[in-house]
Protein backbone atom coordinates (compact mmCIF):
# COMPACT_ATOMS: atom_id res chain seq x y z
CA UNK A 1 0.00 0.00 0.00
CA UNK A 2 1.19 3.51 -0.72
CA UNK A 3 -0.25 6.91 0.19
CA UNK A 4 -1.83 6.95 -3.30
CA UNK A 5 -4.60 4.75 -1.86
CA UNK A 6 -5.43 7.37 0.75
CA UNK A 7 -5.68 10.00 -1.98
CA UNK A 8 -7.82 7.74 -4.16
CA UNK A 9 -10.33 7.04 -1.38
CA UNK A 10 -10.32 10.63 -0.08
CA UNK A 11 -13.71 12.29 -0.48
CA UNK A 12 -11.85 15.56 -1.18
CA UNK A 13 -10.39 14.16 -4.40
CA UNK A 14 -12.26 16.33 -6.93
CA UNK A 15 -13.63 13.47 -9.04
CA UNK A 16 -17.26 14.55 -8.81
CA UNK A 17 -18.41 11.86 -6.38
CA UNK A 18 -19.94 14.45 -4.04
CA UNK A 19 -22.82 15.07 -6.46
CA UNK A 20 -23.97 11.42 -6.11
CA UNK A 21 -25.76 9.89 -3.14
CA UNK A 22 -25.57 6.22 -4.18
CA UNK A 23 -29.33 5.84 -3.87
CA UNK A 24 -29.49 7.30 -0.36
CA UNK A 25 -31.48 10.36 -1.39
CA UNK A 26 -34.30 8.21 -2.76
CA UNK A 27 -34.03 5.72 0.11
CA UNK A 28 -34.61 8.64 2.49
CA UNK A 29 -37.48 9.95 0.38
CA UNK A 30 -39.06 6.47 0.45
CA UNK A 31 -38.69 6.36 4.23
CA UNK A 32 -36.27 3.44 4.14
CA UNK A 33 -33.37 5.37 5.73
CA UNK A 34 -34.14 7.66 8.63
CA UNK A 35 -31.76 6.97 11.53
CA UNK A 36 -28.28 5.53 12.21
CA UNK A 37 -29.41 1.90 12.28
CA UNK A 38 -31.41 2.08 9.03
CA UNK A 39 -28.45 3.94 7.49
CA UNK A 40 -26.06 1.18 8.58
CA UNK A 41 -28.39 -1.48 7.13
CA UNK A 42 -28.64 0.37 3.81
CA UNK A 43 -24.87 0.90 3.59
CA UNK A 44 -24.23 -2.79 4.31
CA UNK A 45 -26.56 -4.02 1.57
CA UNK A 46 -25.06 -1.48 -0.86
CA UNK A 47 -21.53 -2.58 0.09
CA UNK A 48 -22.31 -6.27 -0.41
CA UNK A 49 -24.01 -5.79 -3.79
CA UNK A 50 -22.93 -2.70 -5.79
CA UNK A 51 -19.77 -2.43 -3.66
CA UNK A 52 -18.76 -6.04 -4.36
CA UNK A 53 -19.29 -5.58 -8.10
CA UNK A 54 -17.27 -2.33 -8.17
CA UNK A 55 -14.58 -3.90 -6.05
CA UNK A 56 -14.14 -6.87 -8.39
CA UNK A 57 -14.08 -4.75 -11.53
CA UNK A 58 -11.61 -2.28 -10.00
CA UNK A 59 -9.29 -5.08 -8.90
CA UNK A 60 -9.37 -6.67 -12.36
CA UNK A 61 -8.78 -3.32 -14.08
CA UNK A 62 -5.83 -2.63 -11.80
CA UNK A 63 -4.47 -6.10 -12.51
CA UNK A 64 -4.26 -5.43 -16.24
CA UNK A 65 -7.39 -7.15 -17.58
CA UNK A 66 -8.81 -5.97 -20.92
CA UNK A 67 -10.53 -2.69 -20.05
CA UNK A 68 -13.14 -2.80 -22.83
CA UNK A 69 -14.14 -6.30 -21.69
CA UNK A 70 -14.41 -5.10 -18.09
CA UNK A 71 -16.48 -2.10 -19.16
CA UNK A 72 -18.93 -4.47 -20.92
CA UNK A 73 -19.02 -6.72 -17.83
CA UNK A 74 -19.79 -3.66 -15.73
CA UNK A 75 -22.64 -2.74 -18.09
CA UNK A 76 -24.10 -6.25 -17.79
CA UNK A 77 -23.98 -5.96 -13.99
CA UNK A 78 -25.56 -2.49 -14.08
CA UNK A 79 -28.78 -2.81 -16.07
CA UNK A 80 -30.30 0.36 -14.56
CA UNK A 81 -29.79 3.24 -17.05
CA UNK A 82 -29.69 5.74 -14.17
CA UNK A 83 -26.95 3.79 -12.39
CA UNK A 84 -25.03 3.30 -15.64
CA UNK A 85 -25.10 7.04 -16.29
CA UNK A 86 -24.04 7.83 -12.72
CA UNK A 87 -21.16 5.35 -12.94
CA UNK A 88 -19.90 6.70 -16.28
CA UNK A 89 -20.22 10.29 -15.07
CA UNK A 90 -18.07 9.51 -12.03
CA UNK A 91 -15.69 7.51 -14.21
CA UNK A 92 -15.14 10.53 -16.43
CA UNK A 93 -14.58 12.75 -13.38
CA UNK A 94 -12.00 10.38 -11.98
CA UNK A 95 -10.13 10.13 -15.30
CA UNK A 96 -9.93 13.92 -15.44
CA UNK A 97 -8.25 14.25 -12.05
CA UNK A 98 -6.40 10.93 -12.21
CA UNK A 99 -4.58 11.71 -15.46
CA UNK A 100 -3.19 14.89 -13.86
CA UNK A 101 -2.39 13.24 -10.53
CA UNK A 102 -0.78 10.03 -11.81
CA UNK A 103 0.38 10.47 -15.43
CA UNK A 104 0.79 7.04 -17.03
CA UNK A 105 0.29 5.36 -20.39
CA UNK A 106 -2.29 3.00 -18.82
CA UNK A 107 -4.91 5.77 -19.03
CA UNK A 108 -4.81 5.58 -22.84
CA UNK A 109 -6.24 2.03 -22.80
CA UNK A 110 -9.50 3.25 -21.19
CA UNK A 111 -12.64 3.44 -23.30
CA UNK A 112 -14.31 6.87 -23.54
CA UNK A 113 -16.44 7.65 -20.45
CA UNK A 114 -15.57 4.40 -18.65
CA UNK A 115 -17.52 2.96 -15.74
CA UNK A 116 -16.23 4.33 -12.44
CA UNK A 117 -14.79 1.02 -11.13
CA UNK A 118 -12.85 0.55 -14.39
CA UNK A 119 -11.41 4.06 -14.09
CA UNK A 120 -10.71 3.45 -10.41
CA UNK A 121 -8.71 0.31 -11.20
CA UNK A 122 -6.66 2.20 -13.79
CA UNK A 123 -6.07 5.09 -11.36
CA UNK A 124 -4.85 2.58 -8.79
CA UNK A 125 -2.47 1.00 -11.31
CA UNK A 126 -1.22 4.42 -12.40
CA UNK A 127 -0.62 5.31 -8.76
CA UNK A 128 1.48 2.19 -8.22
CA UNK A 129 -1.17 0.33 -6.21
CA UNK A 130 -2.09 -3.36 -6.23
CA UNK A 131 -5.47 -4.92 -7.21
CA UNK A 132 -6.31 -5.48 -3.53
CA UNK A 133 -5.89 -1.71 -2.95
CA UNK A 134 -8.17 -0.88 -5.88
CA UNK A 135 -10.75 -3.32 -4.50
CA UNK A 136 -10.53 -1.72 -1.05
CA UNK A 137 -10.96 1.78 -2.49
CA UNK A 138 -14.00 0.70 -4.52
CA UNK A 139 -15.60 -1.07 -1.56
CA UNK A 140 -14.99 1.88 0.75
CA UNK A 141 -16.22 4.44 -1.79
CA UNK A 142 -19.44 2.43 -2.20
CA UNK A 143 -20.42 3.46 1.33
CA UNK A 144 -18.47 6.63 2.17
CA UNK A 145 -20.20 8.83 -0.42
CA UNK A 146 -23.72 7.64 0.47
CA UNK A 147 -22.95 8.07 4.19
CA UNK A 148 -21.93 11.69 3.68
CA UNK A 149 -25.02 12.30 1.54
CA UNK A 150 -27.24 10.87 4.29
CA UNK A 151 -25.57 13.10 6.83
CA UNK A 152 -26.36 16.17 4.74
CA UNK A 153 -29.90 15.17 3.82
CA UNK A 154 -30.97 14.06 7.29
CA UNK A 155 -28.87 16.67 9.13
CA UNK A 156 -27.39 13.77 11.11
CA UNK A 157 -24.65 14.13 13.68
CA UNK A 158 -21.35 13.84 11.70
CA UNK A 159 -19.75 11.87 14.54
CA UNK A 160 -22.54 9.31 14.40
CA UNK A 161 -22.24 8.93 10.63
CA UNK A 162 -18.46 8.61 10.88
CA UNK A 163 -18.93 5.88 13.48
CA UNK A 164 -21.48 4.02 11.33
CA UNK A 165 -19.05 4.07 8.40
CA UNK A 166 -16.03 3.10 10.50
CA UNK A 167 -17.86 0.16 12.08
CA UNK A 168 -18.40 -1.29 8.61
CA UNK A 169 -14.61 -1.53 8.10
CA UNK A 170 -14.46 -5.31 8.72
CA UNK A 171 -17.21 -5.84 6.11
CA UNK A 172 -15.37 -3.53 3.68
CA UNK A 173 -12.26 -5.68 4.11
CA UNK A 174 -14.20 -8.90 3.53
CA UNK A 175 -15.74 -7.55 0.31
CA UNK A 176 -12.35 -6.30 -0.93
CA UNK A 177 -10.68 -9.63 -0.12
CA UNK A 178 -13.34 -11.78 -1.76
CA UNK A 179 -13.60 -9.57 -4.84
CA UNK A 180 -9.82 -9.54 -5.31
CA UNK A 181 -9.70 -13.33 -5.14
CA UNK A 182 -12.26 -13.53 -7.96
CA UNK A 183 -10.49 -10.92 -10.10
CA UNK A 184 -7.68 -13.08 -11.42
CA UNK A 185 -9.70 -15.46 -13.60
CA UNK A 186 -12.23 -14.86 -16.35
CA UNK A 187 -14.06 -11.49 -16.13
CA UNK A 188 -17.29 -13.51 -16.32
CA UNK A 189 -16.49 -14.86 -12.84
CA UNK A 190 -16.31 -11.42 -11.20
CA UNK A 191 -18.93 -10.73 -8.49
CA UNK A 192 -22.34 -9.83 -9.91
CA UNK A 193 -24.32 -9.29 -6.70
CA UNK A 194 -27.36 -7.18 -7.37
CA UNK A 195 -29.96 -5.47 -5.23
CA UNK A 196 -33.11 -4.82 -7.26
CA UNK A 197 -34.18 -2.28 -4.63
CA UNK A 198 -31.20 -0.08 -5.56
CA UNK A 199 -32.19 -0.30 -9.25
CA UNK A 200 -35.76 0.71 -8.42
CA UNK A 201 -34.67 3.59 -6.17
CA UNK A 202 -32.27 4.85 -8.85
CA UNK A 203 -34.92 4.85 -11.58
CA UNK A 204 -37.56 6.54 -9.41
CA UNK A 205 -34.94 9.09 -8.33
CA UNK A 206 -33.78 10.01 -11.82
CA UNK A 207 -37.38 10.82 -12.85
CA UNK A 208 -37.72 13.37 -10.03
CA UNK A 209 -37.29 17.09 -10.64
CA UNK A 210 -36.72 18.10 -7.02
CA UNK A 211 -33.56 16.12 -6.27
CA UNK A 212 -30.34 17.47 -4.79
CA UNK A 213 -28.06 14.68 -5.98
CA UNK A 214 -27.41 13.41 -9.50
CA UNK A 215 -28.04 9.83 -8.33
CA UNK B 1 -28.25 -37.00 -6.36
CA UNK B 2 -26.87 -36.08 -9.77
CA UNK B 3 -29.42 -35.02 -12.37
CA UNK B 4 -28.59 -34.43 -16.00
CA UNK B 5 -31.00 -33.23 -18.68
CA UNK B 6 -30.17 -32.57 -22.29
CA UNK B 7 -32.55 -31.31 -24.97
CA UNK B 8 -31.66 -30.26 -28.51
CA UNK B 9 -34.26 -28.49 -30.65
CA UNK B 10 -33.64 -28.40 -34.39
CA UNK B 11 -35.50 -26.90 -37.32
CA UNK B 12 -36.80 -29.91 -39.21
CA UNK B 13 -38.59 -30.40 -42.53
CA UNK B 14 -41.13 -27.68 -43.28
CA UNK B 15 -39.83 -25.48 -40.46
CA UNK B 16 -41.20 -27.85 -37.83
CA UNK B 17 -39.15 -28.10 -34.62
CA UNK B 18 -37.82 -31.58 -33.98
CA UNK B 19 -36.04 -32.77 -30.86
CA UNK B 20 -33.21 -35.07 -31.94
CA UNK B 21 -31.86 -35.26 -28.38
CA UNK B 22 -34.02 -35.67 -25.28
CA UNK B 23 -32.09 -37.24 -22.42
CA UNK B 24 -32.66 -37.17 -18.67
CA UNK B 25 -31.23 -38.98 -15.68
CA UNK B 26 -31.58 -38.51 -11.95
CA UNK B 27 -34.44 -36.49 -10.49
CA UNK B 28 -35.95 -35.16 -13.71
CA UNK B 29 -37.63 -36.70 -16.70
CA UNK B 30 -38.50 -34.83 -19.91
CA UNK B 31 -41.84 -35.20 -21.69
CA UNK B 32 -42.65 -33.61 -25.02
CA UNK B 33 -46.01 -31.88 -24.49
CA UNK B 34 -46.48 -29.88 -27.67
CA UNK B 35 -45.01 -29.14 -31.08
CA UNK B 36 -42.32 -26.91 -29.51
CA UNK B 37 -42.66 -27.59 -25.80
CA UNK B 38 -41.36 -29.98 -23.17
CA UNK B 39 -42.17 -30.39 -19.50
CA UNK B 40 -39.64 -31.33 -16.86
CA UNK B 41 -41.17 -33.91 -14.56
CA UNK B 42 -39.72 -34.44 -11.08
CA UNK B 43 -39.25 -38.15 -10.50
CA UNK B 44 -38.12 -37.72 -6.89
CA UNK B 45 -38.96 -35.40 -4.03
CA UNK B 46 -36.63 -32.43 -3.68
CA UNK B 47 -34.09 -31.22 -4.55
CA UNK B 48 -32.26 -31.92 -1.28
CA UNK B 49 -29.21 -30.01 -0.12
CA UNK B 50 -26.20 -31.45 -1.95
CA UNK B 51 -28.20 -32.41 -5.05
CA UNK B 52 -26.70 -31.25 -8.32
CA UNK B 53 -28.77 -30.77 -11.46
CA UNK B 54 -27.49 -29.67 -14.84
CA UNK B 55 -29.86 -28.87 -17.67
CA UNK B 56 -28.37 -28.36 -21.09
CA UNK B 57 -30.59 -26.83 -23.75
CA UNK B 58 -29.61 -26.25 -27.35
CA UNK B 59 -31.97 -24.45 -29.70
CA UNK B 60 -30.63 -24.38 -33.22
CA UNK B 61 -31.35 -21.69 -35.79
CA UNK B 62 -34.99 -21.63 -36.87
CA UNK B 63 -36.12 -23.87 -34.00
CA UNK B 64 -38.31 -22.95 -31.03
CA UNK B 65 -38.38 -24.55 -27.61
CA UNK B 66 -40.45 -23.88 -24.49
CA UNK B 67 -39.48 -25.56 -21.24
CA UNK B 68 -42.06 -25.88 -18.46
CA UNK B 69 -42.13 -27.95 -15.31
CA UNK B 70 -45.18 -29.82 -14.04
CA UNK B 71 -44.99 -28.72 -10.40
CA UNK B 72 -43.18 -26.42 -8.02
CA UNK B 73 -39.76 -27.62 -6.92
CA UNK B 74 -39.53 -27.83 -3.13
CA UNK B 75 -35.91 -27.39 -2.04
CA UNK B 76 -35.20 -29.18 1.23
CA UNK B 77 -32.16 -28.90 3.50
CA UNK B 78 -29.32 -31.37 3.43
CA UNK B 79 -29.78 -34.20 5.91
CA UNK B 80 -26.54 -33.17 7.57
CA UNK B 81 -24.41 -30.11 6.90
CA UNK B 82 -25.41 -26.99 5.07
CA UNK B 83 -24.79 -27.97 1.46
CA UNK B 84 -26.94 -26.11 -1.05
CA UNK B 85 -28.91 -27.79 -3.79
CA UNK B 86 -27.71 -26.55 -7.17
CA UNK B 87 -29.45 -26.28 -10.51
CA UNK B 88 -27.46 -25.06 -13.49
CA UNK B 89 -29.21 -24.35 -16.76
CA UNK B 90 -26.97 -23.83 -19.75
CA UNK B 91 -28.72 -22.69 -22.90
CA UNK B 92 -27.16 -22.24 -26.31
CA UNK B 93 -29.71 -20.49 -28.47
CA UNK B 94 -29.74 -19.60 -32.15
CA UNK B 95 -33.56 -19.84 -32.43
CA UNK B 96 -36.04 -19.04 -29.67
CA UNK B 97 -36.13 -20.36 -26.11
CA UNK B 98 -38.80 -19.82 -23.46
CA UNK B 99 -37.98 -20.98 -19.94
CA UNK B 100 -41.04 -20.92 -17.73
CA UNK B 101 -40.74 -23.41 -14.89
CA UNK B 102 -43.10 -23.51 -11.94
CA UNK B 103 -41.93 -21.73 -8.74
CA UNK B 104 -39.10 -22.92 -6.54
CA UNK B 105 -40.09 -23.10 -2.87
CA UNK B 106 -37.11 -23.04 -0.50
CA UNK B 107 -37.99 -24.57 2.86
CA UNK B 108 -36.54 -23.59 6.23
CA UNK B 109 -32.76 -24.22 6.57
CA UNK B 110 -32.44 -25.14 2.89
CA UNK B 111 -30.22 -23.22 0.45
CA UNK B 112 -30.90 -23.47 -3.25
CA UNK B 113 -28.60 -22.09 -5.95
CA UNK B 114 -30.01 -21.51 -9.40
CA UNK B 115 -27.77 -20.59 -12.30
CA UNK B 116 -28.84 -19.69 -15.80
CA UNK B 117 -26.24 -19.12 -18.48
CA UNK B 118 -27.67 -18.29 -21.88
CA UNK B 119 -25.37 -17.91 -24.87
CA UNK B 120 -27.31 -16.37 -27.71
CA UNK B 121 -26.35 -16.06 -31.34
CA UNK B 122 -27.13 -12.82 -33.17
CA UNK B 123 -30.87 -12.76 -33.81
CA UNK B 124 -31.69 -15.40 -31.19
CA UNK B 125 -34.52 -14.65 -28.76
CA UNK B 126 -35.08 -15.61 -25.15
CA UNK B 127 -37.77 -15.36 -22.49
CA UNK B 128 -36.68 -16.71 -19.12
CA UNK B 129 -38.84 -16.34 -16.02
CA UNK B 130 -38.21 -17.57 -12.51
CA UNK B 131 -40.40 -17.52 -9.43
CA UNK B 132 -39.17 -18.08 -5.90
CA UNK B 133 -40.92 -18.45 -2.56
CA UNK B 134 -38.94 -18.68 0.66
CA UNK B 135 -40.56 -21.05 3.16
CA UNK B 136 -43.85 -22.90 3.02
CA UNK B 137 -46.87 -21.50 4.89
CA UNK B 138 -46.04 -20.85 8.54
CA UNK B 139 -42.41 -21.80 8.03
CA UNK B 140 -39.14 -19.91 8.37
CA UNK B 141 -37.69 -18.82 5.01
CA UNK B 142 -34.90 -20.75 3.32
CA UNK B 143 -32.08 -19.21 1.34
CA UNK B 144 -31.98 -18.73 -2.43
CA UNK B 145 -29.17 -17.48 -4.65
CA UNK B 146 -29.85 -16.99 -8.34
CA UNK B 147 -27.32 -16.01 -11.00
CA UNK B 148 -28.39 -15.08 -14.50
CA UNK B 149 -25.90 -14.44 -17.27
CA UNK B 150 -27.03 -13.68 -20.80
CA UNK B 151 -24.53 -13.24 -23.61
CA UNK B 152 -25.14 -12.40 -27.23
CA UNK B 153 -22.38 -13.16 -29.73
CA UNK B 154 -19.96 -13.44 -26.81
CA UNK B 155 -20.82 -10.04 -25.31
CA UNK B 156 -22.49 -9.98 -21.86
CA UNK B 157 -25.93 -8.34 -21.87
CA UNK B 158 -27.00 -9.14 -18.32
CA UNK B 159 -25.18 -10.67 -15.37
CA UNK B 160 -26.79 -10.52 -11.96
CA UNK B 161 -26.69 -12.52 -8.76
CA UNK B 162 -29.64 -12.11 -6.43
CA UNK B 163 -29.47 -13.52 -2.91
CA UNK B 164 -32.55 -13.88 -0.77
CA UNK B 165 -33.16 -15.22 2.70
CA UNK B 166 -31.40 -15.05 6.07
CA UNK B 167 -27.79 -13.92 5.72
CA UNK B 168 -28.18 -12.45 2.23
CA UNK B 169 -27.23 -8.79 1.66
CA UNK B 170 -30.73 -7.89 0.53
CA UNK B 171 -32.25 -9.74 3.52
CA UNK B 172 -31.99 -6.81 5.87
CA UNK B 173 -34.51 -4.39 7.18
CA UNK B 174 -36.40 -2.56 5.85
CA UNK B 175 -37.18 -4.98 2.99
CA UNK B 176 -36.91 -8.74 3.42
CA UNK B 177 -39.02 -10.19 0.62
CA UNK B 178 -40.13 -13.83 0.84
CA UNK B 179 -41.33 -13.90 -2.74
CA UNK B 180 -39.43 -12.97 -5.88
CA UNK B 181 -40.04 -13.19 -9.60
CA UNK B 182 -37.92 -12.09 -12.53
CA UNK B 183 -37.91 -12.21 -16.30
CA UNK B 184 -35.04 -11.74 -18.71
CA UNK B 185 -36.15 -11.21 -22.29
CA UNK B 186 -34.10 -10.76 -25.43
CA UNK B 187 -35.90 -9.88 -28.65
CA UNK B 188 -37.30 -6.38 -28.33
CA UNK B 189 -36.08 -3.45 -26.21
CA UNK B 190 -38.50 -2.02 -23.67
CA UNK B 191 -37.96 1.19 -21.67
CA UNK B 192 -37.77 1.60 -17.90
CA UNK B 193 -40.96 0.95 -15.95
CA UNK B 194 -41.35 1.11 -12.18
CA UNK B 195 -43.98 -0.19 -9.78
CA UNK B 196 -44.35 -0.80 -6.08
CA UNK B 197 -41.41 -3.15 -5.40
CA UNK B 198 -41.08 -3.89 -9.10
CA UNK B 199 -38.78 -2.53 -11.79
CA UNK B 200 -38.22 -3.16 -15.48
CA UNK B 201 -34.89 -2.18 -17.05
CA UNK B 202 -33.91 -2.01 -20.72
CA UNK B 203 -31.16 -4.21 -22.13
CA UNK B 204 -29.50 -3.90 -25.52
CA UNK B 205 -32.17 -5.63 -27.59
CA UNK B 206 -34.22 -6.77 -24.61
CA UNK B 207 -35.30 -6.06 -21.05
CA UNK B 208 -35.22 -7.50 -17.58
CA UNK B 209 -37.92 -7.16 -14.95
CA UNK B 210 -37.90 -7.96 -11.26
CA UNK B 211 -40.60 -7.91 -8.57
CA UNK B 212 -40.47 -8.85 -4.91
CA UNK B 213 -42.72 -8.85 -1.87
CA UNK B 214 -44.42 -10.92 0.76
CA UNK B 215 -46.67 -13.16 -1.32
CA UNK B 216 -45.79 -14.87 -4.57
CA UNK B 217 -49.14 -14.41 -6.32
CA UNK B 218 -48.96 -10.64 -5.76
CA UNK B 219 -45.35 -10.53 -6.91
CA UNK B 220 -46.20 -12.42 -10.09
CA UNK B 221 -49.04 -9.97 -10.71
CA UNK B 222 -46.70 -7.01 -10.12
CA UNK B 223 -44.25 -8.47 -12.62
CA UNK B 224 -47.01 -8.91 -15.19
CA UNK B 225 -48.21 -5.34 -14.53
CA UNK B 226 -44.83 -4.04 -15.70
CA UNK B 227 -45.88 -5.24 -19.12
CA UNK B 228 -43.74 -6.73 -21.79
CA UNK B 229 -45.96 -8.42 -24.30
CA UNK B 230 -48.11 -5.50 -25.45
CA UNK B 231 -45.85 -2.49 -25.70
CA UNK B 232 -42.82 -3.51 -27.64
CA UNK B 233 -40.99 -0.56 -29.10
CA UNK B 234 -38.10 -2.50 -30.64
Amino acid sequence: MTAALLTLADSRLPAGGHTHSGGIEQAIAAGRVHDPSSLAAFLLRRLQTAGAVASGIAAAACGGADLAVLDAECDARTPSPALRAASRQQGRGLVRVGRRAWPSPVWDALPAAPHHPVALGVAAAAGGLAPRDAAAAAAYLSISGPATAAQRLLAMDPLTVAAVTARLSPEVDVVAEQSTSRATGSPADLPADTDPLLDLLAEVHTARRDRYFAS
Amino acid sequence: MITRVEVVARCGPGGRTVLPVVRASGQLAVRRTGPTSVHLVATAFGPLGGDDAEISLVVEEGARLTVHSVAAAVALPARDGEAASVQRVHATVAGHLTLAPEPTVVTARAHHRAELTAELADGATLDATEQVLLGRAGEEPGRWTGTTRVERAGCPLLHTTISLGPGAPAWLPPVAPRAYAATASIGATLPVATGQDAVRLPLDGGWSATAWGAELHRVVRALAALGGADEEVA
